[in-house]
């Protein structure tokens, strides 16, 4: 039906801003209220729509629009919402990852304070290389908390000093890469917000990233389609779905796929009526992921010894097809946007009071 | 009751350890599973040199006349290096078959040179319609005066390139999931009417489809009684799933020692990741769970090795243990790891796809399970 990602995209715009349904009017976005969101979310996520990029439009654009200047704004928001500027996200880094606070990329400002000199490097930063700018925690200060000194700048991929090496990971694919700077000038106007306090402004955009990445939609499209793949194996005089060992795990994630969304609808409920999203927002990423991971290992138990061809080439039944590459990329879930194991210790220590 | 190994099974270990340490490395692997062959002819000539292509090899035939304990051993060290040298295929399967039904002659012309390293083999078996079940079987053979003419398509043959003869199951009577009427054929690799779609698979292996069209072989090709080959492929499988668990049970002493090497090193929030208690009970889990899997591992080595009637049913819950363990101390491992758990430069992917497919070949968890409980 739709040809292009683009006439997708411009389709949706022109219903009014929905291309971008988080953004506030202010901005071109559709005033969407936290109910008509999730409505619209979840009718999205019911069919195959191509997903958009999130770095720009999910993740810069509200830092920008929050803490930005108006300058900073007319110059990135546009090319963020017509996608014709793609943006990737340079947090982590060798020493910090969990521990993202722990950063050492180093931003030192000139002399006559006309731009900052950045030195270090980055890791695990998705589609650096289609990107055409980075985003970046960077260090200013080393004194007081590892918190204070972060600053948060622009920094253009093109520019000579920075450098991109591919991560190969498990599945055999490139989307994460090691970013490196070396003198990499980035002028004054290019900071957002104060220096040394980059922090604040990522931490609440975490929070964000996080609750975004439970995915139950896409789950309970998952699981039907595992279901429907358990149905073409034949065991016996049945299929892999008549096991009663298989079928209960069906059953058992069905069942915390129910108690998922509707954790997903009391924290909907809060926030419509004008509170925060709460701590059952918390429960979303870590179990949306489980989830999320366990409906990859059924989809590998039905494709069976078919899960064994790799290459350019498939064999075996068609839906076997990429379920090797869904399980073993699958497997970042838990780990990106904040280990499970960090996530509880966030639970623990913020909503159960447990220091 | 005596648990220890022998003085020989200790030096088998530590013979395939000091190569493991010596020649196996991951970069020496990675470029062998890049290579045309997928695996090293000088080493599978070592294997030769050194006993263990013909440990499982009666000595009537050349070889050493070793038991399951012995294959046990071998397999549970070539899993610590993750070997990539048709083992499994050309020795558990193809060599076990004919020395189970084969006949004399069969095995005087092909187990002295299996043994020897001079032929390799492999066994058809699987096909698409019920991968799961050996007794599927929808290729045909029908015989011919004195030959037999193979039609059908066998699917994720393992080694199939690389075999010079491959050892295929086709009916010569029946329907397609019956027992009775299976029989197995020895085909040459270069048989007419004998086509393959090579590829490699995710663990770092090779396998095909293979298809049979028309393929004549002559009556002596045909390996035990017409139509009886289920009971000898049911005990090559047990044999191949007991070797391919002991390879786990290497495979996973490396994933959780690896990991709390890891572990130990990798500072977070100004400790080392092993020194919190999440972590810390994490990497117990893995080392009790890789025991219990090692244990039964080894008691249903030992009772098939005894021919006992309780053995069929230790292995459908050994194959159902190793699938569940290894999921739990590979994706624990890939976890505790963080993102370089995820990277392809580190041994932890490897072992993880490894064992993954373990779980996968002569049937996943769930097929065991259901098979254990009836």
């Amino acid at each position: 039906m739709w040809t292009q990602r683009g006439d997708w995209f411009k389709a949706l715009a022109d219903q009014g801003g929905w291309d971008i349904p988080k953004w506030p009017k202010d901005f071109g976005g559709p005033n969407f209220t936290p109910t008509q969101r999730y409505i619209f979310d979840l009718e999205m996520g019911k069919q195959p729509t191509p997903p958009q990029l999130p770095f720009g439009v999910g993740m810069l654009a509200p830092i920008l629009m929050n803490y930005g200047t108006k300058a900073q704004q007319d110059r990135f928001l546009p090319g963020i919402r017509d996608g014709s500027v793609n943006w990737c996200q340079g947090y982590s880094e060798p020493g910090a990852g969990s521990d993202l606070a722990n950063l050492k990329t180093k931003a030192e400002l000139s002399a006559d304070g006309s731009h900052y000199l950045v030195n270090g490097q980055k890791i695990w930063t998705t589609l650096a290389q289609i990107a055409h700018w980075i985003f970046c925690l960077t260090r200013t200060s080393s004194d007081g908390a590892k918190q204070e000194g972060i600053t948060f700048l622009l920094i253009p991929m093109d520019d000579p000093g920075v450098e991109v090496r591919p991560i190969i990971t498990l599945g055999g694919s490139h989307s994460v890469n090691e970013v490196y700077f070396t003198d990499v000038k980035v002028p004054v106007e290019n900071r957002v917000g104060e220096e040394g306090k980059g922090w604040t402004y990522a931490k609440g955009l975490l929070a964000h990233e996080r609750s975004g990445l439970a995915g139950i939609q896409n789950s309970v499209m998952g699981l039907e389609k595992a279901k429907r793949n358990a149905q073409k194996v034949r065991v016996g005089a049945g299929t892999l779905l008549d096991l009663s060992s298989f079928k209960n795990k069906v059953g058992v994630l069905e069942a915390e796929l129910l108690a998922l969304e509707f954790t997903e609808m009391r924290t909907l409920a809060r926030v419509a009526a004008g509170g925060d999203p709460g701590p059952e927002s918390a429960i979303l990423k870590l179990k949306g992921t489980e989830i999320q991971q366990r409906i990859t290992e059924l989809n590998l138990e039905a494709a069976g010894v078919f899960a064994a061809p790799w290459g350019a080439e498939a064999f075996g039944p068609e839906f076997a097809h990429g379920a090797t590459q869904s399980y073993l990329g699958g497997r970042a879930t838990t780990i990106y946007g904040g280990a499970s194991e960090v996530q509880k210790d966030v639970i623990a220590k913020n909503v159960l009071g447990l220091s | 009751m005596d648990l220890a190994y022998t003085t020989e099974q200790d030096m088998l270990a530590e013979s395939i350890q000091r190569f493991i340490a010596t020649e196996y490395d991951l970069t020496t692997r990675k470029n062998l599973v890049a290579s045309d062959l997928g695996y090293s002819t000088q080493h599978w000539q070592t294997f030769a040199e050194l006993g263990w292509l013909g440990m499982s090899i009666p000595e009537a035939y050349g070889g050493l006349g070793g038991d399951l304990v012995d294959t046990m051993i071998m397999f549970e060290e070539f899993g610590k290096g993750l070997v990539l040298e048709p083992t499994l295929s050309s020795l558990v399967l193809f060599a076990g078959a004919l020395e189970l039904a084969g006949s004399d002659e069969h095995k005087h012309h092909y187990l002295p040179a299996l043994g020897a390293g001079d032929l390799t083999g492999c066994l058809a078996y699987v096909e698409a319609d019920e991968p799961t079940n050996f007794n599927f079987v929808a290729t045909t053979a029908l015989k011919t005066g004195d030959h037999y003419q193979l039609n059908g398509t066998k699917s994720v043959v393992l080694n199939a390139a690389s075999a010079d003869v491959i050892l295929v199951s086709a009916r010569t009577e029946g329907q397609a999931t019956d027992p009775r009427g299976i029989s197995l054929f020895l085909v040459p690799g270069d048989s007419e009417g004998l086509l393959r779609k090579d590829y490699p698979t995710v663990d770092g292996l090779r396998a095909s489809e293979v298809l049979l069209e028309n393929v004549r072989v002559p009556a002596s090709a045909l390996v035990g009684a017409e139509g009886a080959a289920s009971q000898t492929l049911n005990t090559v499988i047990n044999r191949g799933i007991l070797a391919i668990s002991a390879e786990a049970v290497g495979a996973m002493a490396v994933l959780y020692q690896s990991t709390i090497d890891y572990t130990k090193q990798r500072v977070q929030f100004d400790h080392p990741l092993s020194e919190f208690q999440v972590v810390k009970h994490r990497l117990t889990e893995m080392f009790i769970e890789y025991n219990l899997a090692k244990s039964l591992c080894m008691k249903a080595t030992m009772l098939l090795n005894q021919n006992s009637g309780d053995a069929q049913r230790h292995i459908h819950a050994l194959k159902f243990l190793i699938g569940k363990t290894s999921r739990f101390v590979g994706q624990n491992a890939v976890q505790l790891h963080g993102g370089m758990g995820m990277t392809e430069d580190l041994a932890i992917a490897h072992y993880f796809k490894r064992l993954m497919m373990i779980d996968a070949t002569f049937g996943h968890t769930d097929i065991h399970l259901d098979a254990f409980v009836q």
